[in-house]
């Protein structure tokens, strides 16, 4: 099937047109369509096609990596490996569209050097064994046997690379029609040498009319259609799951009836530097309110501001801090900006690659960034960022602020614990006794019945239950503190815990809640966990019997990660190595030793091929004969025309010299073992003899 | 299990029909067209990342409109197809349709197609070769060549049919590879119309039934020395000929108690008043069997094919004017065919060849005494086996016990690079060869 001239030229200027490539289709297009006028054929092998075809897939494959990585692909797999939750997929599923249609839309790129090949090169069509991996591999297994090879069969990659581009071309999301008009155009002008000679063209024209009207109130429908289906989508996804926090609400999972799933993912890698200990928490965020059983940022919610990178990637949070501890954090950043796990009095973070870096009073730290960030923090203990609490004159003071509806609870058990009227000291060190000593942790939350109108699930955890994870203690801790006076705030994060070599993991069962409360002598918020200590070995009673292949596929996906979000210089690398067997490849297509480019002729049937003795010098002889006496017949032998020739009076004696020569022609021309050097020699002397005759003879005839 | 055979041979019916009626209802380009409408379906899915469902109404239209135009077409015509009676496996022939219009008006435009007789399998014949076929190539082993489809019987391509004027006769030339060895059955003939777009063909149907006898491919073989001696023929070629009018007649003697009544020559009876009897000449002939193994588990197995090419090789090859061929098979029962000496032409046996099949009714042993019970009257035997079991070695044995001159050719699956012992034949080793499906050519040449 043969494209209509200027057919392809014009896919891929709509290509480019459509995906905003159109200076390199311009490029593509005229290189394509100007083999039309240029004469000059290349001889290209099947190997040679084998070897171009081979560069196009490895040019794909690099596109494919490329698309892959840039869109969040890794990220979003690893996230639906570990944690398949309808969000996950939703992300994978996302990160997989992008990276197809990323994809679609380079294919005219990637394979312009394989059309532009069949197109340049003499032949019609390319062989399929060299484009199908499996038929290659049966041509060598029957060649290896010495076998007959299969049936060899050529396809003409023209066509396909037509439909490619028109492919490519859709691979946009636009609500304008230009696509539709001019798909349509293109298919229309395709369909032109496919007409029917039995229809004119009127018939034709109508028929495709017809087709084209059809196919615009068609999509028209389809996107209704799409409209009506959007419509009835329901909340499908739920909310986003891993380590991504919000930093303007907590929910908690306080009331929550069974038991909390906790996962053993490694989420956070640390590895203290330069001898110091390593944090004993790694906090993202602080809330302020409390209400139900979710915690809010409150007024904390809009006062993130910017802070700007001084040298080397270094961020300065805290100016004055002097910071004993170093620590190096390895942590994701789901959808590329999430708040940094950081540890408590941390007032400065280097090495951090980051496109914008935020923070809040609240203490938390919002980073937006590649997928994965390594950084050194620098902590100490002492002043952190949180900002102080409200001032006990303000009207409204969030951090000690206490829900009417937890106050009953609070107070009973402020009272059942003779909390009030101790010093400060003293109520932090009873309700830690209280907690760790009357308290247990537990995951599991047994149904109870149904909470009375004046109880809520924290006064049932205080004064009933006893028992709870880490939410409640923590929850417990900060209201109870601002009943008794005293500003709290509620800090999530993971507790540092685990060793693993020279450095430590948090894993995901690693969240954990606990309480921020203020020092009025040094003006700095403080660490208070009251969660009893057992809950390390509980949630670690939860861990997977197979958490060992799970670290090392955690671990494999941190390597992969590192190297997608340019944390090693692996990437440069690789790409680095690639250049030179690209290049060796390029050069073998194109510079390869031998082969012969040659000019084809307006004719193909015309062209020449060189065989042995066209540049036998009785050519010569023969264009001086035929214009002296008039060319041969047709289909008279060599031979025949010099003894007619020879008929001549002039010419007679001429003829017995030049059926020599033309003997001695004949065999340079057709003999296998050709003429030796003397012989050789003899032809041209003789040749030169023979013109001379010539001349003089025609020199004698314009005497006369 | 049987049940999921029956499924999926419901599938092999569905696609294959399907297989088969697209390339002849859709032109190259409607194929290509329907290729892209079945990605456009799948991508368009996405219609907020792509506007590929606008190209996907489009090409659905299209090709809804070439599709609704074929409706339209009725046209009235007979045909007669000027078919040779033979063909050859892989070897195409040509031929001609003479196609009248009876109609007022010329007909342009129009392609010309043979309508086969459907030759798809019965269940229990299609599952054999799939439980072969599994033995021979194992899944997803893509380099392993799956061999081609074995019910395809020809490849006809479709025809450009010239301008077919009113009430007049027009030839239309076809080329047709024949793929299958046996008769080749045509229905009719069809005249396609493609709609103004080019994309879709409808059909005007002839009856033209016809048959054609493809004979199995042969090949060439090298002058060889064919086993065994002159051997005496009783009967004489009388056993082979006209009974009655042997030329191989001596004399006239008296009878004598024992002889054959029908040897009486009543006229010199009549004449001499005394029973006397023709006297012929002892017959001393070589007349050698060719012995074909049908035992196959696959009723379309390739090495059974060449089995069968290389059976038509001798029995075309053989000169027979001065010898006797028998060939020996067993079918749906045990068959010898006698040929030469003017008993019967070569071609007879060809076309015997021709429509021979595997046996799976019958047991080995069934030929084992087919063969023993003719070994008297032969000079040499030609066996071509398709395998070098026990049960084959035996045979060969017995043979060979019997004093019987053997030429063994083993045909072997393409790829079997095993080397076989000789077993029986070790003491005349030039006498067995293998032969590989796929190199006979190659493997007779060594003869």
């Amino acid at each position: 099937m043969k494209t209509p001239p200027f057919l392809l030229g014009a896919a891929l200027l709509f290509w480019g047109w459509q995906t905003g490539f159109l200076a390199v289709s311009a490029v593509l297009a005229l290189a394509l369509e100007a083999a039309r006028f240029i004469k000059a054929r290349w001889e290209f092998s099947d190997e040679d096609f084998s070897r171009i075809w081979l560069f196009c897939s490895l040019a794909t494959l690099a596109a494919t990596v490329y698309a892959f990585t840039t869109n969040d692909g890794p990220a979003s797999f690893r996230g639906l490996l570990q944690d398949p939750s309808l969000t996950a997929q939703n992300l994978a599923s996302s990160s997989s569209t992008r990276t197809a249609i990323s994809i679609i839309r380079w294919l005219p790129l990637a394979f312009f050097l394989f059309v532009a090949a069949q197109i340049y090169s003499s032949r019609n069509g390319v062989p399929l064994e060299t484009i199908s991996l499996i038929l290659a591999r049966r041509w060598r297994r029957a060649k290896k046997l010495g076998q007959r090879p299969p049936e060899s069969r050529v396809v003409n990659v023209v066509p396909w690379y037509f439909a490619g581009c028109l492919f490519a071309a859709s691979a946009h999301a636009s609500v304008s029609k230009t696509f539709f008009w001019g798909l349509g155009l293109l298919v229309i002008w395709a369909l032109w040498p496919q007409r029917s000679a039995r229809f004119g063209l009127a018939v034709w024209a109508a028929a495709a009319a017809v087709a084209i009207g059809l196919g615009y109130a068609g999509q028209l429908g389809l996107t209704q259609l799409q409209r009506v289906l959007a419509n009835y989508n329901p909340q499908w996804f739920s909310h986003s799951s891993g380590r991504a926090v919000d930093p303007w609400q907590s929910r908690t999972q306080i009331g929550t009836v069974g038991r909390i799933k906790t996962s053993g993912e490694i989420i956070i890698r640390l590895k203290p530097l330069e001898g110091s200990p390593p944090p004993l928490y790694l906090r993202e965020a602080s809330y302020r309110t409390y209400n139900g059983t979710s915690w809010y940022a409150g007024t904390s919610r809009a006062d993130f501001v910017g802070v700007n990178p001084t040298t080397n990637l270094t961020y300065v949070l805290l100016p004055n801090k002097v910071n004993k501890f170093g620590v190096n954090i390895a942590c994701y950043l789901p959808g590329r900006k999430a708040l940094l796990p950081l540890p408590s009095g941390c007032g400065r973070l280097e090495n951090l690659f980051a496109f914008t870096l935020e923070w809040n009073t609240a203490g938390a730290v919002l980073a937006e960034g590649p997928g994965l960030v390594i950084f050194d923090a620098r902590y100490g203990p002492g002043k952190t960022i949180d900002g102080p609490p409200d001032s006990i004159l303000s009207r409204t003071n969030e951090d000690l602020d206490v829900p009417p509806r937890e106050q009953p609870g609070l107070s009973r058990f402020i009272e059942e614990h003779h909390l009030a009227g101790l010093s400060r000291e003293q109520q932090l060190r009873s309700i830690s006794t209280v907690f760790q000593s009357e308290f247990s942790y537990s995951l599991w939350q047994k149904q109870y019945q149904p909470l009375r109108p004046d109880e809520t699930p924290l006064s049932r955890f205080l004064l009933q239950t006893r028992h709870g994870h880490c939410e409640y203690f923590a929850t417990a801790t900060v209201l109870l503190l601002r009943q008794l006076g005293i500003p709290a705030r509620y800090a999530v994060g993971y507790a540092v815990h685990e060793g693993f070599g020279n450095s430590y993991v948090v894993r995901q069962r690693d969240a954990h809640a606990w309480c921020l409360v203020w020092d009025p002598k040094d003006e700095a918020w403080h660490d208070l966990d009251t969660t009893p200590g057992s809950w390390v070995a509980e949630e670690a009673a939860q861990a997977s019997p197979l958490q060992s292949l799970s670290d090392l596929w955690s671990r494999i996906m941190f390597e992969f990660s590192k190297v997608r979000w340019g944390q090693t210089h692996l990437r440069q690398y690789i790409f680095l190595s690639l250049i030179p067997v690209l290049a060796v490849l390029l050069y073998q297509i194109v510079f390869k030793k031998g082969r012969s480019r040659q000019r084809q002729k307006s004719d193909e049937s015309e062209t020449k091929p060189a065989w042995p003795g066209l540049d036998s010098e009785f050519y010569q002889l023969e264009r001086q004969l035929v214009l002296r006496c008039g060319g041969r017949q047709p289909g008279e032998p060599l031979s025949n025309w010099l003894e007619r020739l020879a008929a001549d009076p002039a010419l007679a004696p001429l003829h017995g010299p030049l059926a020599a020569l033309l003997r001695l022609h004949y065999r340079h021309r057709f003999d296998p073992l050709g003429l030796n050097e003397s012989e050789r020699e003899t032809l041209r002397r003789e040749v030169w003899r023979g013109l001379g005759a010539l001349e003089g003879l025609e020199g004698t005839r314009s005497s006369v | 299990m049987n049940l999921l055979w029956r499924m999926l041979y419901r599938g092999y019916r569905i696609i294959s029909w399907i297989w088969y009626r697209l390339p002849r209802r859709f032109t190259p380009a409607g194929l290509g067209m329907l290729a892209a409408l079945a990605i456009a379906s799948v991508v368009s899915l996405d219609t907020e990342n792509t506007v590929a469902y606008q190209g996907f109404a489009l090409l659905l239209f299209v090709l809804l409109v070439a599709v609704t135009w074929g409706g339209f077409f009725r046209l009235r015509f007979t045909a007669t197809r000027l078919l040779p009676r033979f063909g050859t496996v892989g070897h195409p022939f040509h031929y001609r349709v003479c196609v009248r219009n009876p109609g007022p008006k010329t007909q342009i435009g129009l392609t010309l197609l043979e309508e086969l007789a459907d030759r798809r399998p019965g269940f229990e014949e299609w599952k054999a070769v799939q439980l072969a076929d599994e033995k021979l190539v194992r899944s997803f082993r893509f380099k392993q060549r799956r061999r081609a489809n074995p019910f395809k019987v020809a490849n006809i391509k479709a025809a450009a049919a010239p301008p077919l004027p009113p009430n007049q006769e027009t030839d239309v030339h076809l080329e047709i590879l024949p793929l299958r060895r046996g008769v080749l059955r045509f229905t009719g003939v069809v005249l396609g119309r493609p709609d103004p777009l080019g994309l879709f063909r409808s059909f005007a149907r002839a009856e033209a039934a016809q048959t054609a006898l493809i004979l199995p491919r042969r090949y060439p073989l090298p002058p060889i020395a064919l086993p065994g001696s002159m051997k005496y023929q009783e009967g004489g070629v009388a056993l082979a000929s006209n009974v009655g009018q042997s030329e191989e007649f001596v004399a006239l003697r008296e009878y004598r108690r024992g002889d054959p009544l029908r040897h009486i020559h009543w006229r010199s009876w009549a004449r001499t008043g005394k029973p006397i009897v023709k006297e012929f000449e002892d017959e001393f002939f070589v007349r050698h069997a060719l012995v074909l193994d049908t035992f196959s588990d696959d009723p379309h197995s390739e090495v059974f094919e060449e089995a069968v090419a290389v059976a038509s090789s001798f029995a075309s090859t053989i000169q027979t004017q001065e010898s006797l061929l028998d060939l020996l098979f067993v079918g749906a029962e045990a068959f010898c065919f006698t040929s030469g000496r003017g008993l019967a032409h070569s071609d007879q046996m060809l076309e015997i060849l021709a429509s021979v099949s595997v046996c799976v009714s019958e047991r080995f042993q069934s030929l084992e005494r087919l063969v023993l019970n003719h070994l008297g009257a032969v000079s040499g035997c030609i066996c071509v086996l398709l395998a070098w079991d026990e049960e084959r070695q035996n045979f060969v044995k017995k043979i060979r016990l019997l004093g019987v001159p053997l030429l063994v050719l083993v045909v072997r699956a393409p790829g079997d690079g095993q080397v076989l012992e000789p077993g029986p034949m070790r003491d005349e080793p030039h006498r067995f060869h293998t032969l590989e499906a796929g190199r006979i050519e190659e493997g007779l040449a060594k003869l």
